[in-house]
Order: structure tokens, then sequence, then C-alpha cells
């Protein structure tokens, strides 16, 4: 599947974190992943589309800019 | 490389009945259940509240050790603080789900399967053998079990459904953003729930006191992060416990996610049943998911048995599964679900009104029948929201 580079990517701050992987259903590249117990964002697959951010409870995912 | 008939992913309510059920239906089957977690039922992501017919369904409450509170009545709350009361009207539970869970994962365990924690599935495929091969890690260590059926009740996350090939996604404005504190030394009423509506304080959701004990409560809130002014849940429930228990002790704080949607378009692969949380078989109204999960954990846990002791776990098999949950309770979540888009058009002036009217009527005769019909004249959208809260 072809896909255009985002300009910006979601990054999680673990630090923040609560791992109730409430966002991962909502990535439509199901590009989150949480196992043992760490969530991570395969930014090779992130599409930048930012539903993630402003449902994490505790605010722990912003947008970076994708280098 | 373990060789079992049915894998269950995740013991909590959904897999913990599933896991149970199948080896009540076929005791010689070999049934193990998994759970990530060091601890059954924690950390706990949950309100706690439960209805009583649905929950005798699978266990008996009375002077159980698993129950925090036993719940009469239900406040509704308007967004002005006006509330209404309903006393007597249906008996509910607030449970203690860290104990709630570890007895439906003993259930299991007496009826013979076996029961594994700090043990996660991570990953899983169909090797051309008729079974799943799934990769579980456990102390460090990785097993691949193979297994007949996967029953997938791995929660919102729902791994498994992914690996199987489910389109297990949420649209956004469907998941509520939640978070909830455990306060204690608070003034509320320990046999009544409460519940607020307002868009101020948990846009597209509601927010709620659930009493664990005298003075001890679960106080939180869900929202629709589409609708809110850029805060986060936490934040949203900061404000308000700041405005209502300014001097409540903290002892506990949770967040998540509940999917306020309908059961996802197929709940089933070869050799796959997804069940609870994880194929969002929770009332969109009330985002209630104990009750919905136990029953669709037996359905799974019964299907998965019969369909092994038949020798076929294809996906036509295990169809019927789909088919019972959606005529048992899948049907009515898309009932649920309409009233619930058509209510997000009400605003916090109407809910403001609607209290008082219903308040006109004397506390004696303030039935859940009246109010009802008041609200039916006032509001037909508005009858099911409380009527179904406890299903």
């Amino acid at each position: 599947m072809r896909r255009v580079t985002p300009d910006t990517i979601a990054v999680v701050d673990l630090a923040v974190c609560d791992r109730c992987g409430l966002c991962l259903p909502l990535c439509p590249p199901e590009a989150i992943h949480l196992e043992l117990n760490v969530l991570t964002v395969d930014d090779a697959a992130c599409t930048g589309c930012e539903k993630c951010v402003a449902p994490c409870p505790v605010g722990a995912l912003a947008m970076v800019a994708y280098a | 490389m373990p060789d079992v008939d049915v894998l269950v992913v995740g013991a909590g309510p959904a897999g913990a009945v599933a896991a149970w059920h199948a080896k009540m239906a076929a005791p010689e089957l070999d049934v193990v259940l998994l759970e990530r977690d060091r601890a059954v039922g924690a950390p706990v992501r949950c309100a706690e509240g439960v209805g009583d017919a649905g929950l005798r369904e699978f266990a008996n409450p009375d002077g159980a050790d698993w129950v925090s509170r036993r719940i009469t009545d239900v406040i509704f709350e308007a967004p002005d603080d006006t509330q209404v009361v309903l006393a007597d009207c249906g008996l509910g539970w607030i449970l203690e789900r860290t104990r709630f869970d570890a007895h439906l994962a003993a259930e299991a365990a007496a009826a013979g399967a076996e029961v594994l924690v700090a043990a996660e599935a991570t990953g899983m495929s169909r090797n051309g053998d008729e079974r799943w091969h799934v990769r579980v890690k456990e102390r460090g260590r990785e097993d691949i079990y193979r297994a007949r059926v996967v029953i997938g009740a791995d929660g919102v996350e729902t791994m498994v459904g992914r690996w199987a090939g489910l389109d297990t996604r949420v649209p956004a404005r469907d998941m509520e953003s939640c978070a909830q504190y455990v306060l204690q030394g608070i003034d509320c009423n320990p046999d009544a729930i409460y519940l607020q509506f307002s868009n101020a304080i948990a846009p597209g959701g509601y927010a709620w006191i659930f009493p664990k004990a005298i003075g001890v409560a679960n106080v939180g809130l869900g929202l629709v992060a589409l609708k809110t002014d850029g805060r986060n849940a936490r934040q949203y429930l900061d404000a308000w416990v700041a405005r209502r228990f300014p001097a409540a002790a903290r002892t506990g704080y949770t967040v998540g996610g509940v999917i306020v949607h309908t059961t996802i378009k197929k709940t089933y692969a070869d050799g796959v049943i997804v069940a609870g949380d994880a194929a969002h078989m929770i009332n969109p109204l009330s985002g209630g998911g104990i009750t919905n999960a136990m029953k669709a954990g037996r359905l799974a846990g019964r299907t998965a048995a019969a369909a092994i002791c038949a020798g076929d776990t294809s996906e036509r098999r295990l169809s019927a599964y789909h088919h019972t949950w959606m005529e048992l309770l899948g049907e009515d979540h898309l009932k649920y679900y309409r009233i619930k888009q058509a209510l997000e058009s009400v605003d916090d002036t109407f809910f403001n009104k609607l209290a008082r009217t219903v308040n006109n009527i004397p506390p004696g005769k303030r039935t859940i029948g009246r109010v009802f019909t008041h609200a039916l004249i006032r509001h037909p959208l508005l009858i099911p929201v409380a009527a179904r809260f406890f299903v």
C-alpha cells in the first residue's frame, strides 16, 4: 500500500502513559502496539492523523515533526 | 509447545466465564486461561457497577466478599446540580473487581481450566494444521501454544481479533475517555449511584459517583474527546472533584476507554471467537460491560466446546456464536446506539428543565414508571436511558 510521508507523527510519553490501551482501536493503520507493558507507535506506519491524541485520558500522546 | 483445545486470552469477566463454561460443557477438553497482568482483576479499569439480575446468572452476591455495596437508589443530576432521586428503583451492586474477577477465575479453575497469570499472548498465526500457534511470553521465556480455538477476551486493545484479521477499530466519536478516583471521606448517600449529565462536566458522556462503602466511592467521568474544550479526561475530572469534593482524599486513580459503539461486524474467524469489550459488546447508552461480557463469555465457551467436540472449528460453524449473541443482546445495542446518537443533540438547558419538572412529581409517587411517562411526554428519546442503565 502506498503511503504519503506525513509532516507529523504521534509519539507517546511513557512517563505519562497509563497503559490503558484506549488508543489502540482508534488508530486507523493499527500502528500503536502494547506489549510487555510498553506502548509503542510504529512511526513507519503512523499516518499522522492525530486520532489518538485528544482521546488519551492523561494526554500521553502528542504529534511531533517527522524527521 | 503445549497443545490445548481452548486458549482464552484475558482473564476478565468475559474470559474467565468463557474458560469456565467451555470446561463445564466438555470436561474432557484442555482449557487454558491467560492473564497478562500479575494478578487477575488488577489494575481495575472500571466503575464496578452491575445490575442484580444479570449478575445472578453467574454468581450469588449475597454475603459475597467480592461485593462492596448494595445499591437501591439512582440519583440523576442535571447540569445545574438539580437532583432527581429515584428511590428503590431496582437493585444493583458495586463490586470489588479485584476479588470478583479472581472469583470468576477460581470458578474456571474449579471446573478444571488452567489459569496462568503474568502470561501475555504476543502474536498468533495459522500454520496449516487446523490450529492457531499462539506466542505466549511468561517469566521471560516464550512458548508456542497450539490451540484448536482461541477466545479473544483481551479487552479494549483486542489484539486477538486484530491477529485473526477482524476489524476491531473504533471511530473517535464512539470512544469514551474515562478517568476515576477512589475518594475517601465524602458525603453521599451510600445506597445510591449518582449520574450527572452536563456538556460542561463530561461532554458526550456523564460523571458518576458509585459508593464502595460509607464515605468511600468511585468518582469518575467519561467523555468524548471530539466534544471537549481541549482538556483531557483527567483534567475534566480534577475540575469536577475540586468543585464537588474539595476536601476528599484520593486513594486510587485509574483511566481507560469505554467503547460506546455496537458489536463488531464479525466476532469470529476460523478457530477464533472474540468476546466482551474486545468485540465492543458494551451497552452504548450506559457504558456497562460486565454482564454483557459474562453472557458473551458463556456463549463463547459453550460454542467453542461444542465445535471442538464435533471436530469442526471452522468459521462457518463458529458463526453461530455471532448470530446467537446478536439475538441475545447485540440487536438491543444497535437500538441503544441509535438512541445515543439522537441524545447527542440534547443540550444542558433541556436537562435542567426536565429535572425540575420531574421533581414536580411527589417523591412518594416518583416511581420509575411515572418519571418515564413524564419524560415520554417531554422527550420520548429519554425513556430508555435510565431503564437500561443496569443492563
